[in-house]
């Protein structure tokens, strides 16, 4: 009942801010100016009779106010509109784009957090130790290494010196390893996952690290203690319960912004990932293709947090009162 | 084991009637501590089916020695010598496992704060199951069932619906009933009390005591409770062990103990015990009024947004008084009475739903804040705790001169003002360039007290001031506050849940119950005959009557 409400509750608010940021998007970009103008102004003698010609087609002729609403309208119809530059519909190639960015990117979330728990709970209880330092400092190494410099050199090692892994590309253009799609692609997985990962690892760790040495120091640890648990259940059912709250939240946001938002891993591993096309359709001023992929990663990151909130709520009761 | 626990309360015990000997224990502090044993050389006997109690003050190291027989020591804490023999077996050399093996099945442990004690994320229910599963006990329906039993043994209302709900939802009483319930769950020969009643209100802490006395009975155990409380030992123990910095200085039955004290600490301790006191206090009357109070409200309003019902709790209702120059206000009452944000509203730390708080001749109940500036100095507060009320990062002068120079004082002067105040509450003036955690918690207390004297006030709040200190300091404080008084003739409202400390300190108790205040008057007609129900049940739960009536009689320092 309490639950539902304050489900309920939350999937409004994401809704307001959905229609919030909508609105932001749409004025923000079209402040710019017509974009018809704007593409065509490096092109010589273009009167302005077709510029208005052009404009008319896409719309352009119309109020600001009105095209939002039609644009909001085409929205929830999930219809895009057309990329100037490619001549496609744009929510087919999100959708395709978007899908090899989540390819890379959900392997490497799950890895990190599998990995982060482990080492961030090891060091924890090994507070000030040689092994707690190294973990440490391995995690400090990977987090403040530029992205492109930590692709660059994991291309070196693996593709160019140890050849073992492709440095390019989501699939082979020739031959396909061991003749399996399925194989092929995830050899190719491997070195845009590796990168990822390092640096929601470093992060992730420190996370657990911190606050699982707060809570092995609270009060119901030591009652735990007290009950006579041993150590590894104390560890499961009590601390990693209340550890996994703000790791929750930060996971929340990885997926939220797993869309669109790591052009340097894409483009360095040259990954057809939405974020690489969202570097292009900017520079190709490519206008139904910004606004798409924008609102896509607004709505993915709103849908995300409020997931997050409510898994939240679900392992603390304490929040659904709030 | 039923039958042990008529043993008469004697001396003389054969070792067959003793469960837990602590023998030759010492305790070794890490170097750079004051002293460097936290419990030196202590030899402890635990008898079958009795209750028996520790006391003592803060670093007593009586904690310490209930943790080293759980094996629950920090890793700091090191036994270096001596023996703790249960059952035949040295706790101290048995391996982690054993002792594991022991830890709730065989000696179990209740803690001084039940809400953090309980894991905010788990249902009763699958707290007091975790327990036996633990120990591999039963399958998870005898263990829901025993887990049914228990909270019923333990007198929590609804067991089946207790079992599901989380510790938050819980009062301070219920949650350690269910503390209660986890350390009995596996029927322990010893159960081990580490101040459990010390963070509960006084009628809860009586329901508690009463508790753990009739369980113990009933089930033959053997209880260690440790407590600073002599109130709690005289309604709760069989026998006594005085601890006074990690050394054992008495021990014996708890009349003798109680009544006829040998070594001078525990002479000391007894003495400082508050009574009731009935007489009343010799002040000024016929005073001016400095603070005048009428139909006081305040609502606390929350979640009262969208798609949510507005929770609303009067918690200060139709409250009217007046402090006249140089008197002593009580305010007590339980939490949850109201008695703080009075405290608060006084302050104009929170903004009141209504009344009128005059102060100096005019309402500043109403005033917004850049008015009730000037007022701001005429009434002072001094706060619980004196180790978080002070900035750990300032020198005791920057503390109390901040204030004043803010209000545009010469930094000279406040300084000189500052000095005077240190030497008024009893420190010596080179504290003025030290920092706060170069003193104890009494002296905190008394540099708190010169901060709220800095701006000469009317009036001064006193918060639960005394409640966080031991109770020879806390006589040291009292003294000091009527001292204050005496000087300066500022009137005072003392907030606390001590109705032995109002008893002392007032001319006049408010007792507040549910925001409201239900009776007030003199101590002398409050606590002696009191005309409302709630006075009476909270007279009635005043721990330790037994030593208020032994007043006359009590040994004297």
């Amino acid at each position: 009942m309490e639950t539902g409400r304050y489900i309920l509750r939350r999937l409004i608010y994401a809704a307001i801010m959905m229609l919030c940021t909508s609105a932001v998007i749409f004025f923000l970009i079209n402040s710019l100016g017509n974009p018809v103008e704007l593409m065509l102004a490096e092109t010589p003698g273009v009167s302005q009779e077709t510029v208005d010609l052009i404009s008319a087609q896409y719309g352009l002729d119309k109020p600001l106010i009105q095209r939002y609403f039609i644009w909001i309208g085409d929205l929830l119809r999930l219809d895009f509109g057309t990329s100037i530059t490619y001549n496609l519909p744009v929510g087919g190639m999100i959708w395709s784009w978007g899908l090899h960015s989540m390819q890379i990117q959900i392997p490497a979330i799950i890895l990190s957090v599998a990995v982060a728990i482990c080492a961030g709970t090891w060091a924890a209880r090994r507070q000030h130790s040689r092994q707690d330092f190294t973990v440490m400092g391995t995690v400090l190494l990977g987090q403040s290494m530029p992205a492109f410099f930590l692709g660059i050199i994991l291309i070196y090692i693996f593709s160019f010196v140890l050849g073992w892994f492709p440095s390019y590309g989501a699939i082979s253009t020739r031959r396909l390893l061991w003749g399996s799609a399925l194989f092929d692609g995830l050899w190719h997985m491997v070195l845009p996952v590796a990168m990822i990962s390092m640096f929601n690892i470093a992060t992730l760790t420190l996370l657990v690290r911190t606050n699982m040495i707060d809570t092995l120091r609270q009060d119901f640890i030591r009652t735990a203690r007290a009950s006579g648990l041993k150590e590894g259940e104390i560890i499961r059912r009590h601390a990693l319960r209340m550890v996994m709250l703000p790791v929750i939240t930060y996971v929340g946001l990885l997926l939220g912004l797993m869309l669109g938002t790591s052009p340097v891993t894409e483009t360095v591993f040259t990954w057809p990932g939405l974020g690489a096309l969202y570097v292009m359709a900017i520079q190709q001023l490519d206008y139904p293709l910004i606004m798409g992929i924008s609102i896509v990663i607004a709505v993915m990151l709103i849908l995300m947090t409020t997931l997050t909130d409510i898994l939240y709520a679900l392992i603390d009761p304490r929040v659904r009162l709030e | 084991m039923n039958a042990s626990a008529q043993i008469e309360r004697s001396d003389v015990i054969s070792t067959d009637d003793v469960i837990l000997a602590i023998e030759g224990l010492n305790v070794s502090l890490p170097a750079g501590m004051d002293r460097d044993h936290a419990v030196r050389d202590i030899s402890v006997e635990l008898r079958r089916g009795e209750i028996l109690c520790v006391i003592g003050e803060s670093g007593s190291g009586k904690s310490v020695m209930s943790n080293a027989v759980m094996g629950l020591l920090p890793p700091q804490l090191k036994p270096v010598a001596g023996r703790i023999v249960f059952d035949g077996r040295d706790l101290l050399t048995e391996p982690p496992e054993a002792l594991r093996d022991l830890r709730g099945r065989a000696i179990s442990m209740i803690f001084q704060d039940p809400l953090s004690a309980l894991n905010p994320l788990m249902t009763v229910g699958d707290q007091i199951a975790g327990v036996m599963r633990a120990h591999g006990v039963g399958t998870a329906q005898t263990r829901r069932a025993r887990a049914l039993e228990l909270v019923r043994e333990v007198g929590l209302p609804d067991p089946e619906l207790m079992l599901l709900q989380y510790p938050f939802r819980l009062s301070g009483g219920q949650r350690q009933r269910v503390m209660i319930a986890m350390a009995l769950a596996l029927e322990p020969q010893i159960l081990i009390a580490d101040e459990p009643t010390t963070a509960l209100d006084v009628t809860t802490q009586a329901q508690i005591l009463e508790l753990i006395r009739d369980i113990q009975r009933r089930k033959g155990m053997s209880v260690m409770f440790v407590t600073h409380d002599f109130g709690v030992v005289s309604e709760i123990a069989d026998r006594v062990l005085v601890m006074e910095k990690g050394h054992l200085v008495e021990a014996g039955t708890v009349q003798k103990v109680l009544t006829r004290p040998e070594h001078p600490y525990t002479q000391r301790l007894v003495a400082a015990v508050p009574r009731m006191r009935g007489d009343t206090r010799e002040g000024m009357q016929g005073t001016p009024v400095v603070l005048k109070v009428e139909n006081l409200r305040k609502v606390y309003r929350s979640g009262g947004g969208f798609l949510s019902k507005e929770r609303r709790v009067v918690a200060v209702d139709d409250v009217s008084f007046e402090l006249r120059k140089g008197r002593t206000l009580g305010v007590v009452g339980e939490s949850g009475s109201g008695k703080s944000s009075l405290g608060k509203l006084l302050m104009k730390l929170i903004d009141c739903d209504g009344g009128r708080i005059i102060l100096n001749g005019a309402d500043v109940a109403a005033m917004p804040e850049a008015a009730f500036r000037p007022y701001r100095k005429t009434i002072q507060m001094v706060f619980q705790d004196p180790f978080a009320s002070l900035n750990p990062r300032h020198t005791i002068g920057r503390i109390l001169t901040a204030g004043p120079v803010t209000y545009g004082e010469t930094p000279g002067v406040a300084r000189a003002a500052a000095r005077r105040y240190l030497d008024m509450v009893g420190l010596s003036a080179s504290a003025f360039d030290r920092y706060p955690h170069e003193f104890s918690g009494g002296q905190r207390q008394r540099i708190g007290i010169a901060r709220a004297l800095m701006f000469d006030p009317q009036v001064i709040v006193a918060d639960e001031a005394i409640s966080a200190l031991d109770v020879s300091i806390q006589a040291q404080i009292l003294k000091l506050f009527a001292d204050v008084q005496a000087e300066t003739k500022v009137g005072l409202v003392f907030i606390t849940h001590d109705l032995r400390v109002a008893s002392q300190i007032c001319d006049e108790v408010l007792v507040m119950h549910k925001g409201r205040v239900v009776e007030s008057g003199p101590p002398a007609q409050i606590f002696l005959s009191p005309g409302d129900d709630y006075t009476r049940r909270l007279v009635a739960a005043i721990p330790g009557a037994e030593i208020t009536l032994s007043h006359d009689g009590s040994p004297q320092p």
